[in-house]
């Protein structure tokens, strides 16, 4: 037992690897984990060619273990939604959101139904949806979460909770998607850019599940960035990052994200999403 | 019911013969009582024999199988399940039929067991534990009784009642059991067993005593 | 006679405490039903469902070698953790007649695996020791009480003839260990197959074991991967006995912790911040002081602690109870009293699924069946915790000696074998009551509103300051229905430590 002890202690000191020039970044688990290796694998390739040091690409399972990482300094750079960027840079000084892609600056949600729900698309929300069940997306999910449940509330005048006979939290849009399928919700909300391109790709049932509603247009998607990078990294390299985001223009990697370019953001881009969250108690 | 008949037959333990063979024949309304050293093939004698036919045979084992966590009216009835359906059985589990609890009621009379028909098996002492497996053996029915030693831990006037009761209700019995006095009053048979055969057998009223001291 | 015999048919066997204590529990879990919702409610399952099964028929052997890997950081996340613990609880257990040792120890590990993954995350990231600590500090705690019950019941008589003067650590070895040594032993084996089940499931809040990759594979569909993962995974579990020998132990024991893989560095000060900033109420960190609490406070216990201590008792109670249903459904699969010994592989292989597939994954297979309600977590946890002491209770029959011309079929089920088993089993089942309650915590997660779903989102919404305020109620409610089981199993004279009687192997 004494030389396992001594072997357990000594290996804990082994694993701490020397890390000072490796820059890991990580993103929210908005979608499949295979499409996101697919995405972040080859981002993580093209850094590390740009900013000439080691990247590494971690997959997190949940939306808060990525902002935990990041506040940690587990990771450095990370791909956030809008309100887990707000978190993040709230608990990290000085960090910065860095860009976001061209269709970020307006980004909407759906809701989606079951056709056994009988709702109606069109151009407010359907009222008969009350008493039915509901599932959002991550708990912590912009696109997701936030935004379909404030303009939920806003609708009906109270919190999902109280207007849905049950409310779900699915995890991702992938699963939303295949729970709202299956009718085991009756109505979820989903981004659009994973909706459009899971129809394009034929895996939609179409008689299914259809489009009921559409939210106004709202900031996301962001590339954050620790304050304290400059220090560990050279002086200018939050530029240099910034920079080699907004020169990416490889089309599959674009694609993969379905941007079609990646534009300067700052910090202030996302004020509305932070009071959005406040009012909808999500943040203190 | 016909013969019970062995015929070279022998039982192996662990590799060795521990009895046998033998060859024996029990005619129905014979009293056999099985006689000799703890240890000497007694009780492998019995299930031997249980081995043959089991229908009209009731058995009472050296460890009794009781139930020690039911009443002894359960105990008892457990000599009828077989009579009845699955269902009728759980329901008298649970509530026991008035009809049951008057015919173990009965049995139980004939032994001075009526007192203890609630309390559960696991709570009597070691004579009344036997009396309630001979109450089951008695309840069950049959043709044939296959017992060991049944009366081994009752004093003389309850073992003799005991004895009076499975000698009346059996008209066959196969009995082992310590007590040669008793072997030789409700026997008609006794069979002696020794290192794993059959040293002796004869009508009981013409056994000597020198003829048991030879297999002690 | 006659008027005896009247009086006596007034007999039923509720005056039995056994039975008794069941209907009591029986009675409540109906109660608890009416309160639940446990509506089926899906619509069209069906193509999901058959692409589920295809998967688990066909598994997909595509990503193998990815799967290998997990297999072995699952192993050794369970034998380094489970190894530490038993080492620790050992110490502990030599303090354990010290109350405050005791409180800490109940307190410790009425807080699940998971939550303590989610709280060691915050210290360390995603570090391999996060893992390590979420079972061994856990499983230490079960350890030392555990250990003392099993010292305590030994044979005291070579203490006392010891020399005086033979020291506290010599007469431990010499006098107090040799005799419960084959006891602690399966009790570690016991224990280890549960570590395996936690280390697998670690994976669903980021560790690299097999339930990482299995979460993913289930989200995204790929039913071949789930298949695959499943298959490794039980007949690692099924094949423990061939592998664990207790030469071999040792050897798994020192290299364990050079396969935990590397995770990403530690930062020290994380864990400092976390108890002096992230777990202080807000009003208290903000500075509104004691006024600003009491608010935020009774909004936390109202809106969330409330209602989730309510579903939480509901889903254990109905549980218990489908726990016990199938426990004694079960048993006889693999009993020789009632199969035979092809039908007892059979039964053992079913047994051996049922309780190794983490109750987490059948809800949610079983959440895509009948769609969001109570029922799905309900039967996941009934099916699990119930082969699970259907598992013991079968081999405690098996060991029963009839007699030769005892009945078989239904009435030997209910006459010669339930009524010998009905303590043992009880007493497991009592034993599994908190085990239960803890466990309702992990489908919280899935979206079942225990007070783990409100833990959960306090954790996604980083409000650690209430998921502590959180845990911390589900900590004492998991020490009180420890504390009622057991005040139960002492009032009915049950054993109290079920599991160390009879270890569970396949």
């Amino acid at each position: 037992m004494k030389a396992f002890l001594c072997a357990f202690v000594l290996n804990l000191f082994l694993l701490l690897p020397a890390s000072a020039q490796v820059l890991v970044f990580t993103a929210i688990p908005d979608e499949d984990e295979s499409k996101l290796q697919e995405r972040f694998g080859p981002m993580g390739e093209y850094l590390s060619k740009a900013l000439n040091i080691e990247v590494r690409y971690v997959p997190v399972k949940s939306y808060a273990a990525a902002v935990s990482a990041f506040r940690n300094d587990q990771v450095q750079l990370a791909w956030f939604g809008a309100l887990s960027g707000v978190q993040a840079r709230a608990r990290v000084p000085n960090s910065q959101a860095l860009a976001q892609g061209t269709e970020d600056q307006a980004f909407w949600t759906y809701l989606i139904a079951h056709k056994s729900a009988g709702l109606e698309a069109g151009d407010v929300i359907d009222e008969r949806m009350r008493g039915m069940t509901f599932t959002f997306g991550s708990k912590s999910s912009t696109s997701g979460r936030l935004i379909p449940e404030f303009y939920l509330t806003e609708r009906f005048g109270e919190s999902p909770n109280k207007v849905f006979e049950r409310v779900g939290y699915s995890g991702n849009h992938s699963r939303t998607l295949r729970l709202v399928e299956s009718g085991s919700y009756a109505v979820g909300a989903i981004n659009y850019v994973v909706w459009d391109r899971e129809l394009a790709a034929g895996n939609i049932d179409t008689d299914a599940v259809k489009i009921i509603w559409k939210t106004p247009a709202y900031p996301n998607y962001q590339w954050s960035i620790r304050g304290d990078v400059d220090a560990r990294f050279g002086a200018g390299f939050t530029e240099k990052v910034r920079g080699a985001l907004l020169a990416l223009d490889d089309k599959t990697l674009l694609k993969s994200f379905a941007r079609s370019a990646f534009i300067p953001a700052q910090n202030s881009d996302y004020e509305p999403i932070k009071r959005t969250a406040q009012e909808v108690g999500l943040i203190d | 019911m016909s013969a019970l008949i062995l015929d070279q037959a022998y039982a192996n333990f662990g590799g060795t013969t521990v009895l046998g063979p033998i060859d024996l024949i029990i005619k129905p309304g014979e009293h056999v009582a099985l006689v000799g050293r703890s240890g000497a093939g007694k009780s492998t004698l019995l299930s031997l024999l249980l081995d043959r036919r089991r229908r009209d045979m009731a058995l009472i084992p050296q460890n009794l199988g009781l139930v020690d966590t039911l009443s002894v009216f359960h105990n008892v009835y457990m000599g009828q399940l077989p009579m009845h359906s699955g269902a009728y059985n759980l329901i008298n589990l649970i509530r026991p039929f008035r009809r049951q609890i008057l015919a173990v009621t009965a049995v139980l009379e004939q032994l001075d067991m009526l007192p203890t028909l609630w309390t559960r098996a696991g709570e009597l002492s070691g004579g009344q534990r036997q009396r309630v497996a001979v109450a089951r053996s008695l309840f069950q029915g049959g043709d044939v009784l296959l017992a060991d030693e049944p009366v081994s831990a009752l004093d003389g006037p309850r073992s003799e009642a005991v004895m009076q009761a499975l000698t009346t209700q059996y008209t066959t019995t196969i009995i082992a059991m310590h007590d040669l006095d008793l072997a030789r009053r409700y026997a008609s048979r006794l069979i002696g067993i020794q290192n794993g055969t059959i040293a002796l057998d004869l009508p009981s009223h013409s056994v000597s005593s020198h003829d048991l001291d030879a297999l002690y | 006679m006659h008027s005896t015999s009247q009086d006596k048919t007034r007999w039923n066997a509720l005056s039995a405490p056994l039975v008794r204590t069941s209907l009591w529990l029986f009675g409540i879990a109906l109660i608890c039903v009416w309160l639940a919702d446990l509506q089926i409610r899906s619509v069209s399952p069906w193509a999901e469902l058959i692409r589920l099964g295809h998967g688990l028929i066909q598994p997909d052997f595509a990503t193998f070698d990815t799967a290998i890997v997990a297999l072995l950081r699952t192993v050794s996340f369970a034998f380094t953790g489970v190894g530490a613990a038993a080492v620790l609880g050992m110490g502990l257990a030599f303090i354990f007649h010290y109350r405050i040792v005791q409180a800490v120890c109940a307190f410790i590990r009425a807080i699940h695996e998971l939550f303590w993954a989610l709280i060691f995350l915050q210290f360390f990231g995603l570090h391999p020791i996060t893992g390590v600590l979420a079972i061994a500090l856990p499983y230490a705690a079960i350890f030392a009480r555990v250990f003392s019950e099993i010292l305590e019941e030994g044979d005291q008589r070579a203490v006392k003839a010891l020399p005086a003067g033979s020291g506290v650590i010599s007469t431990f070895w010499y006098a107090r260990v040799p005799d419960v040594w084959a006891h602690l032993i399966s009790y570690i084996s016991y224990r280890f197959e549960c570590g395996m089940r936690s280390s697998a499931v670690l994976g669903f809040v980021g560790m690299p074991t097999l339930g990482f990759y299995l979460e993913s594979a289930y989200g995204e569909g790929q039913y071949g991967e789930v298949g695959m993962l499943l298959v490794i995974f039980l007949v690692t579990i099924a094949s423990l006995r061939f592998w664990v020998r207790p030469k071999l132990v040792i050897l798994y024991l020192l290299a364990a912790p050079f396969f935990l893989g590397t995770g990403l560095p530690i930062v020290w000060g994380n864990a400092t911040r976390f108890i002096t900033e992230d777990i202080i109420p807000v009003p208290l960190r903000n500075g509104e002081g004691i006024a600003g609490l009491g608010p935020w406070l009774s909004d936390l216990l109202w809106y969330q602690a409330l209602p989730g201590i309510g579903t939480t008792i509901v889903l254990t109670q109905i549980a218990l109870v489908g726990t016990g249903i199938i426990a004694l459904l079960s048993f006889p699969l693999i009993s020789r009293q009632f199969v035979s010994r092809s039908g007892q592989l059979a039964g053992h292989s079913l047994l051996v699924i049922g309780r190794s597939v983490p109750e987490y994954l059948l809800a949610y297979i079983l959440l895509q069946l009948w769609g969001p309600s109570m029922l799905p977590a309900v039967v996941a946890l009934a099916i699990h915790n119930g082969t699970i002491i259907g598992h013991l209770i079968g081999r405690q029959s098996s060991e029963l000696k009839l007699r030769p011309d005892a009945v078989g079929g239904f009435n030997r089920y209910i006459y010669e074998v339930v009524p010998r088993l009905y303590r043992s089993f009880l007493a497991f089942l009592l034993y599994r009551w908190e085990i239960i309650m803890r466990e309702t915590a992990i489908l919280g997660i899935l979206g079942i509103t225990t007070l783990g779903f409100y833990v959960d989102s306090a954790i996604q919404e980083l409000r650690f300051d209430r998921a502590m305020i959180l845990i911390l109620i589900t900590a004492l409610l998991n020490i009180a229905v420890d504390s009622l089981a057991r005040a139960i199993r002492r009032q009915l004279q049950l054993r109290t430590t079920p599991t160390t009687q009879t270890p569970l192997q396949p």
